[in-house]
């Protein structure tokens, strides 16, 4: 597939439960968890009183666009900023008043922060050394964690001599050993090349389930976000926009900004044309009446937009023959991806983007044509427009 | 679950303004470095905090208060205040020039021998102060070996003209140093797109180097200002009757036995000094123009131009054959019986310095400095981690005190010293600790030299320690937190392991000043302790100069000798591993 050798595979296939925690725990709690940088009334709050109950062994992400809050919010979860109030726990247990060093957490880092001056090993064993771990068992515990990270070549080399997933594997080992009850990642994945980044997510994510620690992970990458998380909290200026999981978060998001903010949407003017009955209601977008799922706001005197996904969209030739699916558009560009085809369709209600998986030879629209502009069965969803404050 | 009030509104309060991101991390709930901030701001107290107080009282009780008033009336005193500012300002002016000739050759002109040049413009760092007082007036006085010997002038050297040249020659590697830095990371695309736009080298000279360094230049006057201000040693050899602010407190305490006069004239001194430390710090380094980003900012196109290189390579050299001179002087004079006059060989003046009546002050001052110089070195490393990591509000405020040590002239220092610690120390009649100065203190007064060795050291370490620390990311500290250990582990294990070169800095620094050190010093001398330096000035006050630069000379040699111990131990044996920065 690539040119990565045996050595380099991400993970040994060794039974990890070694690092499992020894019971069911690891729950995290926040409750009304807010930060504010600075004394007066109008500085801005980095964390707004946020509310969060993480299950034991489940693994949350917090998403959100840089500034939103969720660095912070990860950051008093470790300790490592003060809440201006409320309160973080793990286990029932408060933990504002435990110092960082002495909570049940382990952090893995964007920079990795391996210690420099250290070797592999030493890093790893660094943490269980300061526990006064008898030295066999130091060796015992370290040999393991090296061998599930598939690191054990590399043992005795400086952390300048590793690559940057190697590296990463590093940090992620010095974490395990230390057997926490909650893993923190602060977008650790965000120095690493691409295609490094989707190999070292899914390993994440295998070892993640194997060992069922809970974890907590930052980052402003919606894939990253999608594919790790049990659930997906997505921040914005402080605040929890939505927590739901990965599917539900792209298919409902909650709001106008998450929907904008994870993958990409078409938002059409639509007007409601009955009161929202069992989460459905009958809307005129996009040339006709649709029977569409709603947002829970949503009521008969809402504004409202229609959120379609790029690929949820139906483009048609011949729209004489076509009064069933919508309305006609001219095709204005049509870029090709290779897997795909995006169209920029030009509508009455608006400019629509279309993105058509696998398309054959003959279908490919070329701009000017002239198309039919639909929308596939049960992928519309209503949003409210937010009313300006 | 039973909630807790995490933190009252006026704590909160108390934080004070923190920019979002730039102050992250600074959780401040360990109780080690509760204990730490602790241990280090009383030691701060003890070694420059206490003694300005003592100085301050005792400057404003009664009779200093007539002092300063005789100050603000006197001509006489006018007259020294005046002498003493127009010696900073000639000084500044021209130590700042020569330095910049020095940087500006180093940094973009091509010749060869750049080495060399460099390690001629260090020498002054690790030499005593007299050195080239006296090697000037060997070759220049009255009856010098130049002036005198080969041209026959009865030249007058004594007074503003000398001490201007020798003030310059010793103290211009710090404008040196300064302007280097800064010319080093000017981003040479600066002067190729002057000269793409058409300018010639002359022009960009003038139209895009100097207007960059300004800041630079300005600082290196301020730091050069201060430091000539504050000098005792040489108004002392060369002033004549060109009488200055410290020369004057200096005779004021050992020659009237008038301690609240020296108390006042230090406080007149101090003024001036402490503004000028305080315009470089906030002032001038904020209106820096050149971006520190830490790395190399690309070969510098070096000039080949006649136009430029042969003025400012003419004048270098002059300047360099004069340095030679000067310490070849310093290095010969020892063993010559009356440099200058008698010209006979002779090792009787190194028989006395290593061997003889003279040889205590070489072990004695040796020993002290040892003492000091760990102590300012970890001290310097533990307040940079402070400053940079761990401190919030107090943070600047810890910062500047420990700067103290520099800023501070040596004479004011020195005198504080004598009027806080030569009685026993008492509070409501209960003795807390025993006289640390003068004859009668305990182990002869040995204390409060290493005391003065570590606050006049403390700065360079500090600022080393802090600038290093800045370039370490603060996320190698925190996990080491994050995997257990507590803020005085990580300090050991991770960040002192980190900033070794710093160290090796502040050990470096702290020891050649210790050793080179007079004006806090010559106040705290004992029959019991002998200093170098101070037994350096004895010597020329003599006439025997022999005997002054053989002590130069071994002075110089024990510096330099434990620097180079100091590297190879640091390099070698206490971090094996590589200094890494992020």
């Amino acid at each position: 597939m690539d040119n990565l050798t045996a050595a380099d595979q991400i993970l040994a296939p060794v039974d990890a439960s070694d690092f499992a925690p020894s019971q069911e725990s690891g729950q995290v709690t926040l409750a009304a968890l807010t930060k504010r940088y600075g004394t007066r009334a109008d500085d801005p709050i980095a964390v707004n009183a946020v509310d969060l109950h993480i299950k034991a062994g489940e693994f949350v992400t917090l998403l959100g666009p840089s500034g939103c809050g969720k660095t912070s919010t990860l950051r008093m979860i470790a300790g490592f900023e003060t809440p201006s109030s409320g309160h973080v726990s793990v286990d029932g247990v408060d933990m504002v008043s435990v110092a960082p060093n002495k909570r049940p957490m382990s952090m893995v880092f964007q920079s990795y922060a391996l210690f420099p001056h250290l070797t592999v090993r030493q890093n790893v064993a660094y943490g269980l050394r300061l526990k006064k771990t008898s030295e066999k068992r130091l060796r015992e515990e370290v040999d393991t964690a090296l061998t599930i990270m598939n690191l054990m070549p590399y043992a005795e080399r400086a952390p300048h001599q590793l690559s940057g997933g190697q590296q990463q594997r590093v940090a992620l080992a010095r974490a395990l050993v230390m057997r926490p009850k909650v893993l923190l990642f602060d977008e650790p994945l965000s120095n690493l090349d691409a295609k490094l980044r989707v190999q070292m997510r899914n390993e994440i994510r295998r070892l993640q389930k194997r060992l069922g620690i809970t974890s907590v992970f930052v980052t402003h990458d919606q894939d990253e976000a999608m594919t790790l998380s049990d659930r997906i909290v997505v921040m914005n200026q402080g605040r929890i926009e939505q927590i739901d999981t990965p599917d539900r978060v792209y298919r409902r998001p909650s709001s106008i900004f998450v929907a904008d903010f994870i993958g990409r949407a078409n938002f059409l003017d639509a007007t409601v044309l009955t009161d929202p009955v069992n989460g459905r209601a009958r809307v005129f977008a996009l040339g006709r009446e649709r029977d569409v799922e709603v947002h829970q706001d949503v009521n008969l005197e809402s504004e409202v937009l229609l959120m379609v996904r790029p690929e949820s969209v139906l483009l048609t030739p011949n729209p004489a023959a076509d009064t069933v699916h919508g309305e006609v558009g001219r095709v204005l560009s049509a870029i090709f991806h290779g897997e795909s085809v995006e169209y920029e369709v030009e509508t009455d209600t608006g400019s629509i983007v279309a993105l058509v998986s696998d398309p054959s030879v003959s279908d490919i629209f070329e701009p000017m044509d002239t198309v039919s502009v639909g929308i596939k069965p049960d992928r519309g969803w209503l949003l409210p427009v937010p009313v300006l404050a | 679950m039973a909630i807790p009030l995490l933190e009252s509104p006026a704590s909160d309060k108390a934080r004070g303004v923190r920019t979002p991101g730039k102050r992250r991390g600074k959780g401040a709930k360990d109780p080690a470095v509760i204990v730490l901030t602790t241990i280090v701001c009383a030691i701060l107290l003890l070694i420059i905090g206490f003694p300005l107080f003592g100085l301050l009282s005792s400057a404003f009780g009664p009779k200093g208060l007539e002092v300063l008033g005789r100050i603000v009336s006197d001509p006489v005193n006018h007259r020294i205040v005046g002498n003493t500012m127009l010696l900073g300002l000639v000084v500044g002016v021209s130590g700042t020039l020569v330095g910049f000739l020095f940087a500006y050759a180093q940094v973009k002109i091509k010749f060869r021998g750049k080495r060399a040049l460099h390690l001629l413009a260090m020498i002054p760092i690790v030499a005593p102060p007299f050195a080239v007082a006296t090697a000037v007036i060997t070759l220049f006085g009255r009856n010098g070996a130049i002036t005198n010997g080969i041209f026959g002038w009865q030249a007058d050297i004594y007074g503003l003209p000398g001490l201007t040249l020798v003030l310059s020659l010793s103290f211009f590697p710090v404008a040196y140093m300064n302007i280097r830095g800064m010319l080093e990371s000017l981003d040479p695309s600066l002067d190729e797109a002057a000269a793409g736009l058409g300018a010639s080298k002359l022009r960009v000279f003038f139209t895009v180097t100097i207007p960059m360094l300004v800041p630079g230049l300005a600082g290196s006057f301020l730091l050069l200002f201060v430091e000539s201000i504050a000098d005792l040693a040489n108004p002392l050899v060369l002033g004549g009757d060109y009488t200055v602010l410290a020369s004057r407190a200096y005779l004021a305490v050992t020659g009237e036995f008038n301690m609240q006069a020296g108390a006042a004239y230090s406080l007149t001194l101090m003024l001036p000094a402490l503004l000028v430390f305080l315009v470089q710090r906030y002032w001038v380094s904020r209106k820096s123009v050149v971006s520190i980003t830490g790395k190399p900012a690309g070969a510098t196109e070096q000039i080949t131009a006649p136009s430029i290189r042969i003025p400012i390579l003419t004048i270098v050299g002059l300047l360099a054959a004069l340095i030679v001179s000067i310490y070849v002087t310093v290095l010969a004079g020892g063993f010559l019986k009356v440099p200058g006059v008698n010209n006979e060989f002779t090792l009787a003046h190194y028989q006395f310095v290593m061997a003889g009546l003279g040889s205590k002050a070489m072990i004695d001052t040796t020993i002290l400095a040892l003492i000091a110089a760990p102590i300012a070195g970890l001290l310097g490393m533990l307040i940079g981690w402070l400053v940079v990591r761990k401190l919030k509000r107090a943070s600047g405020l810890i910062d500047f005190v420990g700067m103290l040590g520099l800023a501070v002239p040596g004479t004011v220092l020195g005198i504080g010293y004598l009027i806080s610690y030569n009685t026993p120390m008492k509070i409501f009649g209960l003795q807390v600790f025993p006289a640390l100065a003068g004859g009668s203190a305990i182990l002869a007064g040995a204390v409060a030299i290493v005391m003065v060795y570590v606050a006049r050291s403390l700065p360079s370490g500090q600022r080393a320690a802090v600038s290093a620390l800045q370039q370490i990311h603060p996320a190698i500290e925190e996990a080491s937190t994050s995997l257990g250990a507590d803020s005085a582990t990580t300090f050991r294990k991770v960040t002192l392991p980190l900033i070794q070169s710093a160290l090796l800095t502040g050990l470096t620094f702290a020891f050649a000043r210790s050793m080179t050190t007079l004006s806090p010093i010559i106040f705290l001398t004992t029959p019991g302790i002998k200093i170098m330096t101070s037994q350096i000035l004895a010597e020329v006050d003599s006439g025997r100069f022999g005997n002054a630069f053989a002590y130069c000379t071994v002075l110089i040699g024990i510096v330099l000798t434990v620097i180079l111990i100091l590297n190879v131990i640091i390099r070698k044996v206490v971090f094996r591993g590589q200094s890494h920065r992020r």
